[in-house]
């Protein structure tokens, strides 16, 4: 039977065995690779690795996830295959020539696109499947085929993440509080949730000239400019410059008393209540689900 | 004596001359009929600064002085010369002894008022100027008036006045301090030359002072502009007789001061009206428009002789090609040298000041030539304006919303969408950005609508084929920017064949109407307020008015100062409720804090908006009436971080509101 | 030391996308178009190098005659020439588009010390263009950098990844991709965009090869009418809001 190869970040990335989840859509053998922790990032040296072992075990497909390090390894196994590769992909049919649906502009559109390959290279978008653990992962090594110009380009310090934690500009999650946070005490409830959710907190045009936030925690068309996967704006009216500084969020999630609010006209996900009652409730909830 | 004075100032005056004919070029010419009547009422009537009474009587006493007092310099050069001389005929008038008489009294009083106002009120407008000096011209002045009245009041005690003395009657009271003695005929001698002299002082003195506006306010004044305050001159890119390198891109150094620039900088008298009259200055800004005017003109002085040199030089290499020996001007930058930057971004372009202004200084034009320089050659400007800029550009709208969807708040509306090749409506809806893209502004774009189809007005618009003026890009300095978009919706609407316009924004509503025929698009063009007036006026709209509305409106700058729409939108609120005037209305208006693209700039100190929602709320309205999407959005910002109780509509939704049934 | 930054325009989508009727396009009709973020600093970091270590930048686009424009944005701001490979609007795949750059390159005959390209484009996405011209041209490649230091032959690059930054010291000639956040891209001045209309580019049209990713149609994704989902109304929305997040796997 046709053996399909998982590139894994690690055993246990929850991205990767998503990758895993999507793989097996071909309908393949799967074989999980991750390389040993003793193993320095190397790029091109690790997709040499990739590509003896698909060359020697005849593998059809060699599926990474869609992570920075999915991406960029398969790219070089395609470079060194010549072969073509389809990024981010949300679905795939088997057939000749195989079929996918990719993501294009950050998830804003889908493609459907034929590969004209073998093997098939692919990797997985983030979150289009639900993750499950891999029956079994095989550690390597980079391989001695991999040479001098493979290998030269590696991790040579790791610089670890100041205190600060994440900027807003780069942060996954924001979470931000207009005029109807009401205080700068009131701020507490989104600081509480933003950290639980690893992200940034941010404010609107509002809140900085009542002076409850620095102008640097401003989103807007005067302030930063974000990109989250989500974005979680409470007591926010959603003026259209407010608006214009996070309309590069993937989703907007609105949290307001008024129904009528406008920022529900650009959002995915509403709440309608009190910011005060409704986000403490979702740190609560969240706290739930992690300790189960 | 008289040969040094006069020689002292026409150097001077021929150096100030030769400074302006090396400034950039600027057409000031035709609209004589205009230019007359701005001499007439500005200077000679002193209608700007006759808006102050009490100041403003006091400099008129001193002004309508020295042109009665004049004549009186030649007299008494001649008494001085000879006793028993005077002036053929006009010396031995006593109508004009009388005038003489009365003027010095009335200056004398003018400048004790002065005083009085310096050294005892001492308001704020002062600030920053040159007291000092001033003081020892108000010296100068009553000097020279005091000497008259006592030069005339020993002449009558002599017996050598030519007039009756009744004629004078000040002097004839002051000659009864004088015996006809030797004492007196040697005080009469002292006199007449002291008096002299101190004339021969100031003139010398004046034009290295700030009473230089003596000798060029009445030439600034001529020069001021003679059209819409909102129209600012276009600059020339393309210029086919003009060298890349030496295109002007606003004013970087004093060279780069265009020579009406400069004549105001010499004619401001450090008074202050502008700056008592700024929101900017007004809410604690570094911005205060007699600074800055003073700041460049410290500056053109300084950099004066090498401008003149440099100037003299070019001019005898010759054209082109002696250009290229003439030494490079090395003149220090205007910003932030002879002004802060801030100053420079804290303007909202309101022109407050240039209406108060009493000898026609164009602040407003000076602010944006420093902008387009820093915006233009330096890219040095308030970072959170970079999206703005950018987002005009790229994507016709300031906020970078997709220009497809500039429609989109008018579907299920029934509103007719001008697609190319079809039939010009009578009038053209230009919607603007604003009303197009922001929530809070659509309402208005949705009232209007509703009312020009109430109404049966051919209208339509122009959808995604509307791009934005380029105003705020202008404002903001970008001239090149903003004369892209120009050239590009002139080019949209001249080919749709349209001639009327109706413009719902006030800045858009200037553009197109002051701005867009220096490229070649002449339109009738109208606010929205102005044609829902006359709809009402005629009885096509009938509102049912509710005493219980009480409404207070609230003038845009860029439609009651710069373009003087005033009644119309007063009659709709009338039409619809009971009208409550602020202190600060009509011309006289409070910025909202949104012009000159301080809609895309965050603000420092205190807020305008809040100045403004504060002075609606204490005239006790619960109606804040707008015409003008952004105020709009500036004073419900400002009515919700005052927490006050009030609501923010445009004059076109209180209008469409009393319609329903 | 001479750079070569590669650039892609792509339309300035806004807010909602709508597609051409034959669904193989974005319907850009009244859109405006730009440089792909990415791209954008790349050529701003090109300056930057340029300027403290001298050299010659050059910009290169694969795209329609329109893409002119954002060749000429890019020398703007300060790259000093540009190669424009003209083609008819219509999609190339990733290995098609490294061909044609490598080929370029070849052509140009710079011996350029790095190639820049942005992380990835903000319209197709595809994450390796580069990666295939520098293993084409034999040269290591790094991905995803925010900082970029020149030592000698040596170029430091940072990287950031969960936790911190990876930091490679990669010798050149090398291939670099950069992330938007590495610099803040210049305002171009007009004196800048006047000199850019003068300065040289060279165009020519390269033939496409057959798609080996070949993109049968565009869909837009279920949900993006963008009507919002209300999950409900005060506290007891929690545990739907969570399982939301859960589902974007930021909980």
């Amino acid at each position: 039977m046709a053996l399909t190869l998982v590139f894994a970040e690690a055993e246990a990335d929850e991205l990767s065995q998503q990758a895993g989840v999507f793989a097996a859509g071909l309908g393949h053998d799967l074989q999980a690779i991750a390389f040993d922790p003793s193993e320095t990032y190397a790029p091109a040296a690790w997709a040499q690795t990739l590509v003896g072992l698909a060359q020697e075990r005849g593998a059809t497909a060699v599926v990474g996830p869609g992570t920075d390090r999915g991406n960029e390894v398969l790219a070089h196994v395609a470079a060194k295959l010549d072969q073509p590769m389809a990024a981010n992909c949300t679905s795939v049919t088997a057939g000749d020539p195989v079929t996918v649906v990719r993501t294009r502009w950050g998830g804003s559109l889908l493609e459907e696109a034929r590969v004209h390959g073998a093997p098939l290279l692919l990797t997985a978008a983030p979150h289009a499947v639900a993750a499950a653990p891999f029956a079994e992962v095989e550690i390597v090594t980079v391989t001695d085929a991999a040479g001098e110009l493979d290998r030269v380009v590696r991790v040579v310090e790791r610089i670890p993440a100041s205190t600060a934690g994440v900027s807003l500009a780069d942060a996954d999650v924001v979470v931000s509080g207009g005029r109807g946070v009401g205080s700068a005490e009131g701020f507490s409830v989104i600081e509480e949730l933003a950290a639980l959710l690893g992200g940034a907190v941010g404010c609107s045009r509002a809140v900085t000239s009542a002076g409850w936030r620095p102008h640097t925690d401003q989103v807007g068309q005067t302030g930063t400019k974000i990109s989250p996967e989500i974005y979680i704006a409470c007591g926010i009216s959603g003026a259209t410059q407010h608006m214009a500084g996070c309309k590069g969020a993937k989703r907007l999630l609105a949290i307001n008393p008024d129904g009528e609010a406008s920022i529900f006209a650009s959002a995915d996900y509403a709440v309608i209540g009190d910011l005060h009652a409704v986000v403490p409730a979702i740190s609560a909830e969240i706290r739930k689900v992690r300790s189960t | 004596m008289l040969a040094t004075s006069l020689t002292l100032f026409t150097v001077r005056v021929r150096f100030l001359v030769a400074l302006l004919r090396a400034g950039a070029p600027l057409t000031r010419a035709g609209d004589v009929g205009r230019r007359v009547e701005h001499e007439g009422t500005i200077v000679l009537g002193q209608r700007k600064l006759l808006a102050r009474i009490g100041p403003g009587l006091i400099h008129a006493f001193i002004f309508w002085g020295f042109l009665v007092l004049g004549p009186t310099i030649v007299i008494a050069m001649i008494g001085a010369v000879s006793k028993h001389a005077t002036f053929p005929w006009l010396g031995d008038q006593g109508w004009y002894a009388f005038l003489v008489d009365l003027f010095a009294v009335l200056v004398l009083i003018g400048v004790l008022c002065a005083l009085w106002i310096r050294k005892v009120q001492r308001p704020r407008r002062f600030e920053g100027s040159h007291l000092g000096e001033a003081d020892f011209i108000l010296g100068l002045i009553a000097t020279i008036v005091i000497t008259l009245l006592l030069w005339h009041a020993t002449r009558i005690a002599l017996g050598l006045n030519e007039w009756p003395a009744s004629s004078a009657p000040a002097s004839d009271l002051l000659s009864h301090l004088f015996a006809r003695d030797g004492l007196t005929r040697v005080l009469e001698r002292v006199f007449v030359w002291a008096h002299v002299t101190t004339i021969l002082v100031f003139l010398a003195y004046l034009p290295r002072s700030k009473h230089l506006h003596i000798a060029s306010a009445a030439f600034n004044v001529w020069y001021g502009r003679t059209g819409a305050g909102g129209r600012l001159e276009p600059l020339r890119f393309d210029d086919p007789d003009v060298p890349e390198e030496d295109i002007r891109f606003g004013a970087g150094t004093s060279a780069d001061l265009t020579w009406k620039q400069m004549l105001d900088t010499f004619s401001c008298t450090e008074c202050g009206r502008c700056q008592d009259v700024c929101p900017a200055f007004a809410t604690g800004k570094v911005l205060s428009p007699k600074l800055l005017i003073m700041g460049l003109r410290d500056q053109v002085f300084a950099d004066g002789a090498s401008i003149v040199t440099a100037r003299a030089a070019a001019d005898a290499g010759g054209g082109a090609a002696g250009a290229d020996d003439a030494p490079a001007l090395d003149l220090t930058a205007l910003v932030p040298d002879a002004v802060p930057e801030e100053s420079v971004w804290d303007c909202v372009t309101c022109g407050a000041c240039v209406q108060a202004c009493p000898v026609s200084i164009e602040h407003v034009d000076h602010i944006v030539d420093l902008r387009r320089h820093l915006v233009m050659v330096e890219s040095s400007f308030p970072s959170e304006a970079e999206p703005m800029l950018r987002d005009v550009e790229r994507a016709s709208n300031p906020w970078g919303k997709a220009q497809s969807e500039r429609g989109d708040w008018a579907d299920g509306l029934g509103v007719r969408i001008l697609e190319s090749g079809d039939t010009a409506p009578e009038y053209l809806y230009w919607v603007g950005c604003a009303s197009s893209f922001d929530e809070r502004a659509r309402t208005t774009a949705e009232s209007t609508v509703k009312l020009l189809q109430k109404a049966g007005v051919d209208f339509a618009i122009l959808g995604a084929r509307e791009a934005c003026t380029g105003d705020p890009a202008r404002r903001m300095g970008n001239e090149y920017v903003f004369q892209a978009f120009a050239e590009q919706n002139v080019e949209t609407l001249n080919e749709a064949g349209v001639t009327k316009i109706i413009a719902n924004c006030p800045h858009c509503f200037n553009t197109l109407g002051n701005e867009y025929p220096d490229f070649g698009g002449h339109y009738e063009v109208i606010h929205h307020t102005e044609l829902l007036a006359r709809l009402v006026a005629e009885g096509r709209l009938t509102p049912k008015r509710s005493d219980a509305l009480q409404v207070t409106y609230h003038d845009s700058c860029y439609l009651a100062r710069h373009n003087d729409v005033l009644a119309p939108p007063r009659d709709l609120v009338a039409a619809v409720g009971e009208p409550v005037e602020m202190a600060r209305s009509g011309k006289q208006t409070f910025c909202c804090g949104a012009g000159g693209a301080h809609m895309w700039m965050e603000e420092r100190a205190s807020a305008i908006n809040e100045n403004r929602v504060r002075e609606a709320v204490d005239t006790g309205a619960g109606t804040l009436a707008v015409a003008c999407p952004y105020c709009t959005v500036m004073l419900d910002d400002g009515v919700q971080s005052v927490g006050a109780e009030m609501r923010v509509a445009d004059v076109a939704t209180l209008l469409a509101e009393s319609l329903q049934d | 030391m001479n750079i070569l930054v590669c650039v892609k325009r792509v339309p300035l989508t806004g807010g909602k996308i709508t597609l051409t009727e034959d669904e193989q396009a974005i319907q850009t009709r009244h859109l405006g178009f730009t440089v792909s973020p990415h791209e954008e600093c790349a050529a701003e970091e090109a300056i930057r190098l340029i300027e403290q270590h001298g050299g010659e930048s050059v910009v290169l686009t694969l795209g329609p005659p329109e893409a002119e424009e954002q060749l000429r944005d890019m020398m703007a701001i300060g790259i000093d020439r540009a190669i424009h490979l003209v083609s008819d609007g219509g999609e190339w795949d990733p290995q098609a588009t490294a061909a044609a750059i490598v080929a370029a390159i070849e052509a140009d005959g710079t011996a350029f010390d790095l190639l820049l390209f942005g992380n990835e484009s903000a319209d197709a996405g595809n994450y390796q263009v580069a990666v295939r011209v520098a293993q084409a041209l034999r040269r290591p490649c790094v991905t995803g950098i925010k900082a970029i230091t020149a030592d000698g032959d040596s170029l430091r690059c940072e990287q950031e990844v969960a936790g911190g930054r990876d930091v490679y010291a990669v010798p050149t000639p090398a291939v670099v991709t950069v992330k938007e956040g590495i610099n803040l891209p210049r305002y171009p001045s007009v004196p800048g965009r006047m000199r850019a209309k003068r300065k040289p580019l060279s165009a020519s049209e390269p033939t496409r090869a057959d798609a080996r990713l070949e993109m049968v149609r565009l869909v837009l994704p279920p949900g993006s009418s963008k009507q919002a989902e209300v999950l409900g109304h005060g506290p007891e929305a929690a545990p739907r809001v969570v399982e939301i997040l859960q589902e974007i796997g930021v909980v």
